[in-house]
Protein backbone atom coordinates (compact mmCIF):
# COMPACT_ATOMS: atom_id res chain seq x y z
CA UNK A 1 0.00 0.00 0.00
CA UNK A 2 2.02 2.96 -1.20
CA UNK A 3 1.44 6.48 0.06
CA UNK A 4 -0.40 5.31 3.17
CA UNK A 5 -0.07 8.12 5.71
CA UNK A 6 1.42 7.00 8.96
CA UNK A 7 1.78 8.62 12.34
CA UNK A 8 4.66 6.30 13.09
CA UNK A 9 8.04 7.83 12.26
CA UNK A 10 10.63 5.20 11.42
CA UNK A 11 12.67 4.55 14.56
CA UNK A 12 15.86 4.13 12.58
CA UNK A 13 15.52 7.70 11.27
CA UNK A 14 16.30 9.15 14.69
CA UNK A 15 19.27 6.83 15.13
CA UNK A 16 20.65 7.92 11.74
CA UNK A 17 20.07 11.60 12.59
CA UNK A 18 21.94 11.21 15.84
CA UNK A 19 24.85 9.22 14.36
CA UNK A 20 25.25 11.67 11.47
CA UNK A 21 24.96 14.82 13.56
CA UNK A 22 27.99 17.03 13.12
CA UNK A 23 28.09 17.42 16.91
CA UNK A 24 28.74 13.67 17.32
CA UNK A 25 32.09 13.53 19.12
CA UNK A 26 34.11 11.59 16.51
CA UNK A 27 36.60 14.35 15.82
CA UNK A 28 35.59 14.58 12.13
CA UNK A 29 35.95 18.38 12.33
CA UNK A 30 39.72 18.01 12.65
CA UNK A 31 40.21 15.87 9.51
CA UNK A 32 40.27 17.29 5.98
CA UNK A 33 41.19 13.92 4.34
CA UNK A 34 43.57 15.64 1.92
CA UNK A 35 41.43 18.73 1.21
CA UNK A 36 43.85 21.01 3.08
CA UNK A 37 46.65 20.19 0.60
CA UNK A 38 44.39 21.40 -2.24
CA UNK A 39 43.65 24.55 -0.20
CA UNK A 40 47.36 25.20 0.25
CA UNK A 41 48.01 25.06 -3.52
CA UNK A 42 44.83 27.11 -4.18
CA UNK A 43 43.51 24.30 -6.41
CA UNK A 44 40.45 24.62 -4.15
CA UNK A 45 39.83 28.29 -3.30
CA UNK A 46 36.11 29.13 -3.54
CA UNK A 47 32.60 27.68 -3.54
CA UNK A 48 32.78 26.49 -7.17
CA UNK A 49 36.17 24.79 -6.95
CA UNK A 50 35.22 23.22 -3.60
CA UNK A 51 31.94 21.88 -5.03
CA UNK A 52 33.83 20.28 -7.91
CA UNK A 53 36.49 18.80 -5.59
CA UNK A 54 33.88 17.45 -3.18
CA UNK A 55 31.88 15.77 -5.94
CA UNK A 56 35.06 14.06 -7.25
CA UNK A 57 36.13 13.11 -3.73
CA UNK A 58 32.73 11.53 -3.12
CA UNK A 59 32.39 9.63 -6.39
CA UNK A 60 36.03 8.66 -6.96
CA UNK A 61 37.31 8.05 -3.43
CA UNK A 62 34.80 8.06 -0.55
CA UNK A 63 32.45 5.66 -2.39
CA UNK A 64 35.26 3.09 -2.71
CA UNK A 65 36.60 3.50 0.84
CA UNK A 66 34.15 4.35 3.63
CA UNK A 67 31.02 4.07 1.48
CA UNK A 68 31.69 0.50 0.39
CA UNK A 69 32.87 -0.34 3.93
CA UNK A 70 29.52 0.78 5.38
CA UNK A 71 27.60 -1.36 2.87
CA UNK A 72 29.76 -4.46 3.40
CA UNK A 73 29.61 -4.06 7.20
CA UNK A 74 25.82 -3.73 7.05
CA UNK A 75 25.64 -6.92 4.95
CA UNK A 76 28.30 -8.86 6.87
CA UNK A 77 27.10 -11.92 8.71
CA UNK A 78 29.43 -12.64 11.58
CA UNK A 79 32.56 -11.39 13.28
CA UNK A 80 34.96 -13.11 10.88
CA UNK A 81 33.64 -11.19 7.87
CA UNK A 82 33.77 -7.94 9.87
CA UNK A 83 37.36 -8.65 10.93
CA UNK A 84 38.34 -9.20 7.28
CA UNK A 85 36.60 -5.95 6.28
CA UNK A 86 38.30 -4.07 9.13
CA UNK A 87 41.71 -5.39 8.03
CA UNK A 88 41.08 -4.53 4.36
CA UNK A 89 39.88 -0.98 4.91
CA UNK A 90 42.73 -0.24 7.33
CA UNK A 91 45.38 -1.72 5.02
CA UNK A 92 43.91 0.19 2.07
CA UNK A 93 44.61 3.53 3.77
CA UNK A 94 48.12 3.88 2.35
CA UNK A 95 48.72 7.53 3.39
CA UNK A 96 49.67 7.40 7.09
CA UNK A 97 47.40 10.26 8.24
CA UNK A 98 44.35 8.70 6.56
CA UNK A 99 45.04 5.39 8.34
CA UNK A 100 45.43 7.21 11.66
CA UNK A 101 42.26 9.24 11.04
CA UNK A 102 40.32 5.98 10.48
CA UNK A 103 41.60 4.41 13.68
CA UNK A 104 40.97 7.56 15.77
CA UNK A 105 37.48 8.24 14.43
CA UNK A 106 36.74 4.51 14.49
CA UNK A 107 37.44 4.32 18.23
CA UNK A 108 35.22 7.33 18.94
CA UNK A 109 32.37 6.21 16.69
CA UNK A 110 32.54 2.76 18.28
CA UNK A 111 32.45 4.28 21.76
CA UNK A 112 29.39 6.40 20.94
CA UNK A 113 27.58 3.62 19.09
CA UNK A 114 28.15 0.97 21.77
CA UNK A 115 27.17 3.25 24.63
CA UNK A 116 24.08 4.74 22.95
CA UNK A 117 22.83 1.98 20.60
CA UNK A 118 24.29 -1.25 22.00
CA UNK A 119 23.77 -4.44 19.98
CA UNK A 120 25.47 -7.84 20.30
CA UNK A 121 27.25 -7.25 16.95
CA UNK A 122 28.63 -3.88 18.06
CA UNK A 123 29.72 -5.36 21.37
CA UNK A 124 31.51 -8.21 19.56
CA UNK A 125 33.25 -5.70 17.26
CA UNK A 126 34.25 -3.57 20.28
CA UNK A 127 35.87 -6.64 21.87
CA UNK A 128 37.72 -7.41 18.61
CA UNK A 129 39.09 -3.84 18.58
CA UNK A 130 39.93 -3.96 22.29
CA UNK A 131 41.89 -7.21 21.85
CA UNK A 132 43.82 -5.75 18.91
CA UNK A 133 42.34 -8.26 16.45
CA UNK A 134 40.71 -5.30 14.65
CA UNK A 135 41.90 -1.71 14.18
CA UNK A 136 38.46 -0.11 14.35
CA UNK A 137 36.84 1.91 11.56
CA UNK A 138 34.07 4.54 11.83
CA UNK A 139 32.20 3.09 8.82
CA UNK A 140 31.91 -0.33 10.44
CA UNK A 141 30.81 1.02 13.84
CA UNK A 142 28.29 3.31 12.14
CA UNK A 143 26.88 0.52 9.97
CA UNK A 144 26.43 -1.81 12.95
CA UNK A 145 24.73 0.91 15.01
CA UNK A 146 22.37 1.80 12.16
CA UNK A 147 21.67 -1.83 11.34
CA UNK A 148 20.81 -2.50 15.00
CA UNK A 149 18.18 0.27 14.81
CA UNK A 150 16.65 -1.34 11.72
CA UNK A 151 17.99 1.15 9.14
CA UNK A 152 18.00 -0.30 5.62
CA UNK A 153 21.42 -0.68 4.02
CA UNK A 154 20.99 2.00 1.31
CA UNK A 155 19.78 4.60 3.87
CA UNK A 156 22.71 3.74 6.12
CA UNK A 157 25.21 4.23 3.29
CA UNK A 158 23.58 7.49 2.10
CA UNK A 159 23.48 8.86 5.66
CA UNK A 160 27.14 8.05 6.25
CA UNK A 161 28.27 9.60 2.96
CA UNK A 162 26.25 12.75 3.57
CA UNK A 163 27.61 13.06 7.09
CA UNK A 164 31.22 12.93 5.80
CA UNK A 165 30.28 15.46 3.09
CA UNK A 166 28.82 17.70 5.81
CA UNK A 167 31.97 17.50 7.95
CA UNK A 168 34.18 18.33 4.97
CA UNK A 169 31.92 21.26 4.06
CA UNK A 170 32.09 22.57 7.62
CA UNK A 171 35.87 22.30 7.38
CA UNK A 172 35.87 24.13 4.03
CA UNK A 173 33.74 26.93 5.52
CA UNK A 174 36.51 27.49 8.07
CA UNK A 175 39.45 26.58 5.86
CA UNK A 176 38.83 28.37 2.53
CA UNK A 177 36.87 30.26 3.99
CA UNK A 178 33.41 30.37 2.39
CA UNK A 179 30.16 31.61 3.95
CA UNK A 180 27.64 29.48 5.83
CA UNK A 181 25.06 30.02 3.06
CA UNK A 182 27.60 28.92 0.44
CA UNK A 183 28.16 25.80 2.55
CA UNK A 184 24.43 25.06 2.50
CA UNK A 185 24.36 25.46 -1.30
CA UNK A 186 27.24 23.00 -1.59
CA UNK A 187 25.40 20.49 0.61
CA UNK A 188 22.23 20.79 -1.46
CA UNK A 189 24.27 20.32 -4.64
CA UNK A 190 25.63 17.06 -3.18
CA UNK A 191 22.21 15.37 -2.80
CA UNK A 192 22.19 13.90 -6.33
CA UNK A 193 25.87 12.89 -6.26
CA UNK A 194 25.36 11.13 -2.90
CA UNK A 195 22.41 9.14 -4.27
CA UNK A 196 24.42 8.31 -7.41
CA UNK A 197 27.33 7.18 -5.22
CA UNK A 198 25.00 4.88 -3.27
CA UNK A 199 23.91 3.28 -6.56
CA UNK A 200 27.53 2.82 -7.59
CA UNK A 201 28.41 1.32 -4.21
CA UNK A 202 25.83 -1.42 -4.76
CA UNK A 203 27.61 -2.42 -8.00
CA UNK A 204 31.01 -2.80 -6.29
CA UNK A 205 32.56 -5.77 -4.51
CA UNK A 206 35.41 -6.52 -2.11
CA UNK A 207 38.04 -6.18 -4.88
CA UNK A 208 37.04 -2.52 -5.28
CA UNK A 209 37.49 -1.71 -1.61
CA UNK A 210 40.00 1.07 -1.06
CA UNK A 211 40.52 1.88 -4.75
CA UNK A 212 42.57 5.06 -4.60
CA UNK A 213 43.22 7.92 -7.02
CA UNK A 214 46.95 8.77 -7.17
CA UNK A 215 46.51 12.58 -7.21
CA UNK A 216 44.38 12.46 -4.06
CA UNK A 217 46.78 10.07 -2.34
CA UNK A 218 49.70 12.39 -3.09
CA UNK A 219 47.73 15.28 -1.55
CA UNK A 220 47.01 13.14 1.52
CA UNK A 221 50.68 12.13 1.80
CA UNK A 222 51.99 15.69 1.30
CA UNK A 223 49.71 16.87 4.10
CA UNK A 224 52.20 15.22 6.49
CA UNK A 225 54.66 18.07 5.95
CA UNK A 226 52.32 20.95 5.08
CA UNK A 227 53.15 24.19 6.87
CA UNK A 228 50.55 25.83 9.13
CA UNK A 229 48.05 22.98 9.23
CA UNK A 230 44.52 23.50 10.58
CA UNK A 231 43.66 19.80 10.28
CA UNK A 232 45.19 16.47 11.34
CA UNK A 233 44.77 14.92 7.88
CA UNK B 1 38.16 -31.23 -18.91
CA UNK B 2 40.72 -33.32 -20.80
CA UNK B 3 41.90 -30.53 -23.13
CA UNK B 4 42.67 -28.26 -20.19
CA UNK B 5 44.78 -30.97 -18.60
CA UNK B 6 46.77 -31.18 -21.80
CA UNK B 7 47.30 -27.42 -21.85
CA UNK B 8 48.21 -27.17 -18.20
CA UNK B 9 49.99 -30.32 -17.14
CA UNK B 10 50.13 -30.75 -13.39
CA UNK B 11 53.57 -29.96 -12.06
CA UNK B 12 53.93 -31.88 -8.87
CA UNK B 13 57.03 -30.07 -7.64
CA UNK B 14 55.42 -26.62 -8.02
CA UNK B 15 52.16 -27.67 -6.39
CA UNK B 16 48.72 -26.83 -7.77
CA UNK B 17 48.57 -23.81 -10.07
CA UNK B 18 47.06 -20.70 -8.45
CA UNK B 19 45.50 -20.00 -11.86
CA UNK B 20 43.68 -23.34 -12.09
CA UNK B 21 40.27 -22.91 -13.66
CA UNK B 22 41.17 -19.65 -15.45
CA UNK B 23 41.64 -19.55 -19.19
CA UNK B 24 45.19 -18.28 -19.35
CA UNK B 25 46.90 -16.69 -22.37
CA UNK B 26 50.32 -16.77 -20.73
CA UNK B 27 51.46 -18.44 -17.54
CA UNK B 28 54.78 -18.33 -15.74
CA UNK B 29 55.69 -20.16 -12.54
CA UNK B 30 59.06 -19.72 -10.97
CA UNK B 31 60.64 -21.02 -7.80
CA UNK B 32 64.03 -19.60 -6.88
CA UNK B 33 66.38 -21.09 -4.30
CA UNK B 34 70.07 -21.04 -3.51
CA UNK B 35 72.44 -23.61 -5.07
CA UNK B 36 76.22 -23.50 -4.59
CA UNK B 37 76.01 -20.04 -3.04
CA UNK B 38 74.04 -18.47 -5.92
CA UNK B 39 70.33 -17.88 -6.39
CA UNK B 40 68.87 -19.88 -9.27
CA UNK B 41 65.49 -21.16 -10.47
CA UNK B 42 64.97 -24.57 -8.92
CA UNK B 43 61.64 -25.10 -10.67
CA UNK B 44 60.07 -23.28 -13.54
CA UNK B 45 57.18 -23.65 -15.89
CA UNK B 46 55.78 -21.50 -18.65
CA UNK B 47 53.12 -21.83 -21.24
CA UNK B 48 51.60 -19.56 -23.87
CA UNK B 49 52.59 -15.94 -24.19
CA UNK B 50 54.94 -15.63 -21.20
CA UNK B 51 58.49 -16.95 -20.78
CA UNK B 52 61.73 -16.02 -19.07
CA UNK B 53 65.25 -15.38 -20.31
CA UNK B 54 68.25 -17.20 -18.89
CA UNK B 55 69.47 -15.92 -15.50
CA UNK B 56 71.92 -13.05 -15.06
CA UNK B 57 74.02 -11.93 -12.11
CA UNK B 58 74.25 -8.15 -12.25
CA UNK B 59 76.61 -7.55 -9.34
CA UNK B 60 78.93 -9.45 -7.02
CA UNK B 61 76.07 -10.68 -4.78
CA UNK B 62 74.24 -14.01 -5.04
CA UNK B 63 71.12 -12.23 -6.35
CA UNK B 64 69.77 -13.68 -9.58
CA UNK B 65 68.02 -11.57 -12.20
CA UNK B 66 65.28 -13.07 -14.37
CA UNK B 67 63.66 -11.24 -17.25
CA UNK B 68 60.05 -11.88 -18.20
CA UNK B 69 59.32 -11.87 -21.94
CA UNK B 70 55.95 -11.54 -23.61
CA UNK B 71 56.49 -12.77 -27.17
CA UNK B 72 52.81 -12.11 -27.87
CA UNK B 73 53.56 -8.37 -27.95
CA UNK B 74 50.65 -6.98 -25.98
CA UNK B 75 47.59 -7.58 -23.86
CA UNK B 76 44.13 -7.61 -25.43
CA UNK B 77 40.62 -7.54 -23.96
CA UNK B 78 39.74 -10.74 -22.11
CA UNK B 79 43.38 -11.85 -21.93
CA UNK B 80 44.40 -13.37 -18.61
CA UNK B 81 48.04 -13.69 -17.60
CA UNK B 82 49.31 -15.52 -14.51
CA UNK B 83 52.68 -15.21 -12.81
CA UNK B 84 53.66 -17.15 -9.71
CA UNK B 85 56.95 -16.44 -7.95
CA UNK B 86 58.32 -18.21 -4.87
CA UNK B 87 61.59 -17.13 -3.33
CA UNK B 88 63.14 -19.58 -0.86
CA UNK B 89 64.85 -18.80 2.42
CA UNK B 90 67.81 -16.37 2.23
CA UNK B 91 67.53 -16.13 -1.56
CA UNK B 92 67.44 -12.88 -3.54
CA UNK B 93 65.59 -12.41 -6.83
CA UNK B 94 65.44 -9.41 -9.13
CA UNK B 95 62.57 -9.71 -11.57
CA UNK B 96 62.21 -7.43 -14.56
CA UNK B 97 60.78 -7.40 -18.07
CA UNK B 98 62.39 -7.31 -21.50
CA UNK B 99 60.27 -4.42 -22.71
CA UNK B 100 57.21 -2.36 -21.86
CA UNK B 101 53.93 -4.19 -21.32
CA UNK B 102 51.41 -2.84 -23.80
CA UNK B 103 47.68 -2.96 -23.27
CA UNK B 104 45.73 -2.34 -26.47
CA UNK B 105 42.10 -1.44 -26.91
CA UNK B 106 40.04 -3.91 -24.86
CA UNK B 107 36.48 -3.85 -26.19
CA UNK B 108 34.05 -5.85 -24.07
CA UNK B 109 36.25 -6.73 -21.16
CA UNK B 110 39.52 -5.75 -19.52
CA UNK B 111 42.88 -7.50 -19.80
CA UNK B 112 44.05 -8.97 -16.53
CA UNK B 113 47.26 -10.14 -14.91
CA UNK B 114 47.38 -12.11 -11.67
CA UNK B 115 50.61 -12.36 -9.77
CA UNK B 116 51.12 -14.55 -6.71
CA UNK B 117 54.30 -14.08 -4.69
CA UNK B 118 55.65 -16.03 -1.71
CA UNK B 119 58.77 -14.90 0.15
CA UNK B 120 60.45 -17.21 2.66
CA UNK B 121 62.47 -16.10 5.71
CA UNK B 122 65.32 -13.82 4.65
CA UNK B 123 64.12 -13.83 1.01
CA UNK B 124 64.35 -10.73 -1.16
CA UNK B 125 62.25 -9.86 -4.20
CA UNK B 126 62.84 -6.73 -6.25
CA UNK B 127 60.20 -6.40 -8.97
CA UNK B 128 61.25 -3.64 -11.35
CA UNK B 129 59.38 -4.01 -14.66
CA UNK B 130 59.44 -1.69 -17.66
CA UNK B 131 56.55 0.70 -17.90
CA UNK B 132 53.01 -0.36 -18.59
CA UNK B 133 51.62 1.40 -21.67
CA UNK B 134 47.85 1.67 -21.95
CA UNK B 135 46.43 2.71 -25.33
CA UNK B 136 43.15 4.40 -26.20
CA UNK B 137 40.19 2.31 -25.08
CA UNK B 138 42.39 0.11 -22.89
CA UNK B 139 41.15 -1.33 -19.61
CA UNK B 140 43.56 -3.31 -17.48
CA UNK B 141 43.54 -4.90 -14.03
CA UNK B 142 46.58 -6.23 -12.28
CA UNK B 143 46.06 -8.22 -9.10
CA UNK B 144 49.13 -9.01 -7.05
CA UNK B 145 49.06 -11.02 -3.84
CA UNK B 146 52.22 -11.19 -1.76
CA UNK B 147 52.66 -13.50 1.24
CA UNK B 148 55.90 -12.65 2.92
CA UNK B 149 57.76 -13.74 6.04
CA UNK B 150 58.49 -11.06 8.67
CA UNK B 151 62.20 -11.30 7.84
CA UNK B 152 61.82 -11.05 4.07
CA UNK B 153 62.08 -7.97 1.89
CA UNK B 154 59.82 -6.75 -0.91
CA UNK B 155 60.30 -4.00 -3.44
CA UNK B 156 57.58 -3.51 -6.02
CA UNK B 157 57.26 -0.73 -8.57
CA UNK B 158 55.25 0.18 -11.63
CA UNK B 159 55.19 3.07 -14.07
CA UNK B 160 51.96 3.61 -15.98
CA UNK B 161 52.06 5.65 -19.18
CA UNK B 162 49.55 6.46 -21.90
CA UNK B 163 50.13 5.25 -25.45
CA UNK B 164 50.81 8.06 -27.92
CA UNK B 165 48.65 8.82 -30.93
CA UNK B 166 50.23 9.38 -34.38
CA UNK B 167 49.97 13.16 -33.90
CA UNK B 168 52.00 12.95 -30.69
CA UNK B 169 49.17 13.46 -28.18
CA UNK B 170 48.79 11.03 -25.28
CA UNK B 171 45.83 8.68 -25.59
CA UNK B 172 43.37 8.58 -22.74
CA UNK B 173 42.95 4.94 -21.80
CA UNK B 174 39.73 3.89 -20.06
CA UNK B 175 40.91 2.51 -16.74
CA UNK B 176 43.91 0.88 -15.09
CA UNK B 177 43.84 -0.80 -11.71
CA UNK B 178 46.93 -2.06 -9.93
CA UNK B 179 45.76 -3.90 -6.82
CA UNK B 180 48.58 -5.13 -4.60
CA UNK B 181 47.76 -6.99 -1.39
CA UNK B 182 50.69 -7.67 0.92
CA UNK B 183 50.46 -9.98 3.95
CA UNK B 184 53.36 -10.15 6.39
CA UNK B 185 53.53 -13.21 8.63
CA UNK B 186 50.01 -14.17 7.56
CA UNK B 187 48.54 -10.78 8.50
CA UNK B 188 47.30 -8.28 5.90
CA UNK B 189 49.61 -5.25 6.07
CA UNK B 190 49.05 -3.14 2.95
CA UNK B 191 46.36 -3.05 0.31
CA UNK B 192 47.66 -0.73 -2.39
CA UNK B 193 44.66 -0.45 -4.68
CA UNK B 194 45.62 2.11 -7.30
CA UNK B 195 42.84 3.17 -9.66
CA UNK B 196 43.35 5.52 -12.62
CA UNK B 197 40.55 6.76 -14.85
CA UNK B 198 41.97 9.59 -16.94
CA UNK B 199 38.48 10.77 -17.96
CA UNK B 200 37.82 13.33 -20.66
CA UNK B 201 39.80 16.29 -19.33
CA UNK B 202 41.81 17.58 -16.38
CA UNK B 203 38.63 18.40 -14.42
CA UNK B 204 37.52 14.75 -14.66
CA UNK B 205 41.02 13.85 -13.61
CA UNK B 206 41.37 16.28 -10.68
CA UNK B 207 42.04 13.46 -8.19
CA UNK B 208 43.59 10.95 -10.59
CA UNK B 209 46.19 12.62 -12.83
CA UNK B 210 45.51 16.37 -12.46
CA UNK B 211 47.33 17.80 -15.49
CA UNK B 212 49.83 14.96 -15.70
CA UNK B 213 49.87 11.89 -17.93
CA UNK B 214 52.21 9.39 -16.22
CA UNK B 215 51.84 7.59 -12.86
CA UNK B 216 54.53 5.87 -10.82
CA UNK B 217 54.24 3.75 -7.70
CA UNK B 218 56.73 2.05 -5.43
CA UNK B 219 56.04 -0.11 -2.42
CA UNK B 220 58.82 -1.43 -0.20
CA UNK B 221 58.16 -3.67 2.79
CA UNK B 222 61.04 -4.61 5.07
CA UNK B 223 61.26 -4.86 8.88
CA UNK B 224 64.31 -2.58 8.74
CA UNK B 225 62.43 0.40 7.21
CA UNK B 226 61.82 2.81 10.11
CA UNK B 227 60.17 6.23 10.36
CA UNK B 228 63.52 8.04 9.96
CA UNK B 229 64.22 6.04 6.78
CA UNK B 230 60.89 7.19 5.38
CA UNK B 231 61.88 10.82 6.07
CA UNK B 232 65.26 10.30 4.38
CA UNK B 233 63.62 8.64 1.36
CA UNK B 234 61.15 11.51 1.13
CA UNK B 235 63.93 14.11 1.10
CA UNK B 236 65.90 12.12 -1.47
CA UNK B 237 62.87 11.61 -3.75
CA UNK B 238 61.90 15.31 -3.57
CA UNK B 239 65.50 16.33 -4.34
CA UNK B 240 65.79 14.00 -7.35
CA UNK B 241 62.30 15.02 -8.49
CA UNK B 242 63.22 18.72 -8.39
CA UNK B 243 66.36 18.03 -10.46
CA UNK B 244 64.31 16.68 -13.39
CA UNK B 245 63.59 18.82 -16.44
CA UNK B 246 59.96 17.65 -16.37
CA UNK B 247 58.18 18.32 -13.05
CA UNK B 248 57.46 15.30 -10.84
CA UNK B 249 54.65 15.56 -8.27
CA UNK B 250 55.44 13.19 -5.38
CA UNK B 251 53.92 11.71 -2.26
CA UNK B 252 55.74 9.46 0.20
CA UNK B 253 54.28 7.84 3.32
CA UNK B 254 55.06 5.17 5.88
CA UNK B 255 52.95 2.02 5.62
CA UNK B 256 52.44 -0.94 7.99
CA UNK B 257 54.66 -3.91 7.34
CA UNK B 258 56.66 -1.80 8.04
CA UNK B 259 57.55 -0.08 4.83
CA UNK B 260 57.24 2.92 2.57
CA UNK B 261 54.95 3.86 -0.33
CA UNK B 262 55.82 6.31 -3.10
CA UNK B 263 53.38 7.88 -5.58
CA UNK B 264 54.51 9.97 -8.53
CA UNK B 265 52.80 11.96 -11.27
CA UNK B 266 54.65 13.47 -14.23
CA UNK B 267 54.61 13.84 -18.01
CA UNK B 268 57.70 11.73 -18.51
CA UNK B 269 58.64 8.11 -17.89
CA UNK B 270 62.31 9.09 -17.53
CA UNK B 271 61.56 11.67 -14.82
CA UNK B 272 59.47 9.19 -12.79
CA UNK B 273 62.07 6.46 -13.29
CA UNK B 274 64.85 8.76 -12.09
CA UNK B 275 62.98 9.26 -8.79
CA UNK B 276 61.93 5.62 -8.34
CA UNK B 277 65.41 4.28 -9.17
CA UNK B 278 67.00 6.69 -6.68
CA UNK B 279 64.67 5.25 -4.01
CA UNK B 280 65.43 1.68 -5.14
CA UNK B 281 69.19 2.35 -4.87
CA UNK B 282 68.83 4.01 -1.46
CA UNK B 283 66.85 1.00 -0.18
CA UNK B 284 69.37 -1.50 -1.61
CA UNK B 285 72.23 0.33 0.07
CA UNK B 286 70.46 0.84 3.39
CA UNK B 287 68.89 -2.63 3.69
CA UNK B 288 71.59 -4.86 2.21
CA UNK B 289 74.66 -2.77 1.41
CA UNK B 290 73.99 -3.66 -2.23
CA UNK B 291 75.25 -1.57 -5.16
CA UNK B 292 72.90 0.56 -7.29
CA UNK B 293 70.68 -1.32 -9.71
CA UNK B 294 71.98 -1.46 -13.26
CA UNK B 295 69.69 -3.42 -15.55
CA UNK B 296 72.03 -2.89 -18.55
CA UNK B 297 69.06 -2.73 -20.84
CA UNK B 298 69.50 0.68 -22.36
Amino acid sequence: MPNTPTRQAAGHLLTLLQLTDSALPTGAFSHSLGLESYLSTRAVHDEASFTLWLEKFLSQSLAYTDGLTVRLAHEAAGGEKLARLDALVTAAAVPRQIREAGVKMGARMLHVATSVFPTPELEAYRLQVESGACSGHPGIAFALGAKGAGAPCADTVAAYLFSTITSLTQNAIRGIPIGQNAGQRVLRAMHAPVLAAVETIFTLDEEDLGAAAPGLEIAQMRHEHLRARMFMS
Amino acid sequence: MAPKMAEQPAIRELGPSPFEGTKIVGELRLQVGTRAGKAIATRQYHQGALRILRPHYLDDTAQVCYTIVNPGGGYLGGDNYGIEVSVDEDTSLLLTTQSATKVYKTPGTFARQDMVVRLGPGAVLEYVPDQLIAYRGASYRQYTRVDMHQDSSLLFCEVLTPGWSPDGKPFRYDEVRLRTEVSVGGKLAVLDNLLVRPGEDSLDSLLFLQDFTHVGMLLAIDAKIGASDVERIRELAYRIGEAQRTPVHLGISQVPGPGVAVRALSNSTEAINAVLMAVVDELRLHLRGQKPLNLRKY
